[in-house]
């Protein structure tokens, strides 16, 4: 009893619940084989791709603010090792050191005026967003006279960011569950954590407190900027080439799972765990629907579904939450 | 001008507080620079027939969107309620037959059934419109797949409107200038009488400035929200229904550009994201700003990808302007007090 109370207080509850009712819809109503599914590859590969981006984007909006400029750098990304590595014949280093900058240099920007302006983030990256993909297509125009450039990475840099493990499963899903395990570590066990989630629950308080939160704000964009171009950059060198299109899905379906794992828009409420669960709800959703005899054009009826249940019930555990404490302090 | 103690200067300090003033010099140089590059073209009939279209559309949908953003919410399900009123109307009337007039209420009714459910959604549990209108947004494009592969076993319906329905809702004057022009230049007055001239109006800039207040000094909130939900949903499946009946097909996959495009309009326009502040000559002049600089580019010269850089610097450059013009309107009345 007190052991479900304390489970649903958690963050990451909804998810891990929606996950669970996903798969048992999935099974008894789709006819799932869930051994089948669970070792196939193509939901493993979205939600790493996803993961990625959803994490920093995640910590972004526990911090109450929010990012959607990823979309163009995920393209930057790629492109950037693609022109580098593949058009001018640079060294792979140079190609993936390239695509890094371009993600600090636009983090640098976004964050720079999200604390610099009055201006929500919502827009100032909108902008971003719009800008960089301009300058991502044009110069790929005027540089390689093109809009999609080949690339031949060296065999060490196909080993650490674009094989396929078992034929089947891409490199960076690895890197997906590092990455979890960092970003759990850095926001659970260190400060920065915490300056994250006071910035987020009232950001006045937190700089009188001495939080540094426009160095935080700014670090927190460049770290979602550079995760972006590093999921672009991967696909860069898993698929031998780099396209200006794409990346304009990650905006949604990042967010999507980030608040399906349970993290507050308004800010000062989520974990890691949350979002990891949420990213692989959403996976599943989308992906799993292949291996049921539902129809496959009725997924994104279910995504929406699925989000809009999940934020309910994250609303509901939230409540839960706050009360309990509040009746302990009473006592 | 009515009071005559205000001098020159104070005159002139008005109109650069008033919130459209930087979007409108905006526009200015927008114009000037691309008819400076575009010559001829795009300063006679088909350069102003080009984007004057482009703004209809995005523009009908924009001035909703707009008023929700005065309000403090958001609507992303735009993107999805066009292309489910297109095939709504393509699907009763072409698929199976049925008048014209019954596919055009069907597809409207779409844009007003999910704009209530949006409203409903949002005042009932308090979760920030962006959220929602994300998961109405997937929930009805997957809707549309779902009921169009199972009912017209396709994902693009064609339709062949009869000459008065194509008159109305999808003729080019000219063969340049559509319709939609006039249906825009219409939802603007009935949409500046609502904002500027009716009660209403001031409910939605007292919703945007603080919800609280607004309640407790009597407003509906709750019914005024939605009542902006279903306006939004309603412009949405406008525009889908003129562009059904314009290109004679209707596709899933459109109307997701929108979405952005809407609000960037809105904010070019001058409107604030958190709320309470904005005007729909603001709108209309980011809706034409954002027009000429999509479709001036292809006048140009240039390479029409430098196009979303200038939207992208336009946009930064436009809120950038509008916080300086702002706090310059704050300090004045903190002066005069």
């Amino acid at each position: 009893m007190d052991l479900i109370g304390t489970f649903l207080r958690r963050p990451a509850a909804a998810s891990i619940l929606s996950l669970i009712g996903v798969l048992a819809f999935y099974a008894i109503f789709g006819g799932v084989d869930l051994g089948r599914f669970a070792a196939a590859a193509s939901w493993v590969n979205l939600a790493a791709n996803l993961g990625i981006v959803a994490l920093p984007v995640g910590l972004l909006m526990i911090a109450g603010e929010i990012d959607i400029s990823i979309g163009a750098m995920i393209p930057a990304g790629s492109m950037t090792t693609a022109i580098l590595s593949g058009y001018f014949g640079l060294p792979i280093l140079v190609g993936m050191l390239g695509a890094l900058a371009v993600g600090v240099l636009v983090g640098l920007v976004n964050g720079l005026l999200t604390v610099r302006t009055t201006v929500p983030s919502l827009i100032v990256t909108l902008g971003t967003l719009v800008a960089m993909q301009g300058i991502v297509l044009s110069s790929s125009v005027l540089l390689t006279g093109g809009v999609s450039v080949s690339l031949a990475a060296p065999d060490w840099a196909k080993f650490a960011f674009g094989h396929l493990i078992a034929g089947s499963h891409q490199v960076i899903i690895v890197w997906w569950v590092l990455l979890t395990m960092i970003f759990a570590f850095v926001v659970h066990k260190t400060r920065y954590g915490n300056w994250i989630f006071a910035m987020g629950g009232d950001k006045d308080s937190a700089r009188n407190a001495g939080i540094p939160t426009k160095r935080l704000t700014i670090g927190l964009f460049i770290l979602s900027a550079v995760c972006a171009s590093f999921v672009g950059m991967c696909q860069a060198i898993l698929f031998n080439s780099a396209q200006v299109s794409g990346g304009m899905g990650f905006i949604f379906n990042a967010i999507v799972s980030i608040v399906v794992g349970g993290v507050l828009l308004t800010g000062g409420f989520g974990s890691i765990l949350g979002i990891f669960f949420g990213t692989v709800t959403f996976a599943v959703v989308s992906q799993g629907i292949y291996f049921t005899n539902i129809d496959r054009n009725w997924s994104n009826l279910i995504i929406g579904a699925v989000l809009l249940l999940a934020v309910l019930m994250n609303n509901t555990f939230r409540k839960l939450a706050v009360n309990y404490t509040g009746a302990k302090n009473r006592n | 001008m009515a009071t005559g103690a205000t001098s020159g200067s104070g005159g002139l300090g008005r109109v650069l507080r008033r919130p459209e003033t930087g979007s409108f010099l905006g526009l200015i140089v927008v114009y000037v620079v691309f008819a400076l590059l575009g010559g001829r073209n795009f300063l006679t009939a088909p350069g102003w027939s080009s984007w004057l279209n482009m703004a209809a559309e995005v523009g009908i949908i924009a001035l909703p969107v707009g008023l929700l953003m005065i309000a403090g919410e958001l609507d992303i399900s735009v993107g999805a309620v066009l292309p489910a009123s297109s095939l709504t109307v393509a699907i009763i009337s072409s698929h199976y037959g049925l008048p014209i007039y019954l596919g055009i209420a069907g597809g409207l009714g779409v844009g007003l059934a999910v704009g209530f459910l949006n409203g409903l959604l949002v005042t009932r549990t308090g979760i920030p419109s962006l959220i929602i209108t994300i998961g109405t947004m997937f929930a009805v494009s997957g809707l549309t797949l779902g009921f169009t592969i199972l009912i017209a076993g396709s994902t693009g319906v064609f339709i062949v409107p009869d000459p008065l329905t194509k008159s109305i809702f999808g003729e080019a004057l000219g063969g340049m200038f559509q319709v939609g022009i006039f249906w825009w230049a219409g939802f603007v007055v009935v949409i500046y009488c609502l904002l500027h001239v009716s009660p209403w109006g001031n409910w939605i800039f007292a919703l945007g400035g603080d919800r609280q207040s607004a309640r407790n000094a009597g407003i509906p909130t709750q019914r005024l929200t939605i009542q902006l939900f279903m306006l939004s949903g309603f412009a949405a499946a406008f525009v889908g229904v003129t562009q059904v009946i314009t290109f004679g097909s209707a596709q899933v996959a459109a109307g997701s550009s929108f979405i952005f495009n809407s609000i960037m309009c809105v904010v070019i326009g001058g409107v604030l994201l958190t709320g309470g502040a904005g005007s729909v000559i603001g709108i209309v002049i980011g809706t034409m700003t954002f027009a000429i600089v999509n479709q001036g580019i292809f006048f140009s010269g240039l390479d029409p990808n430098f196009g979303s850089i200038i939207i992208g610097a336009l946009l930064l450059a436009a809120v950038l302007s509008n916080d300086t013009f702002r706090a310059m309107a704050l300090s004045y009345v903190a002066k005069k007090k």
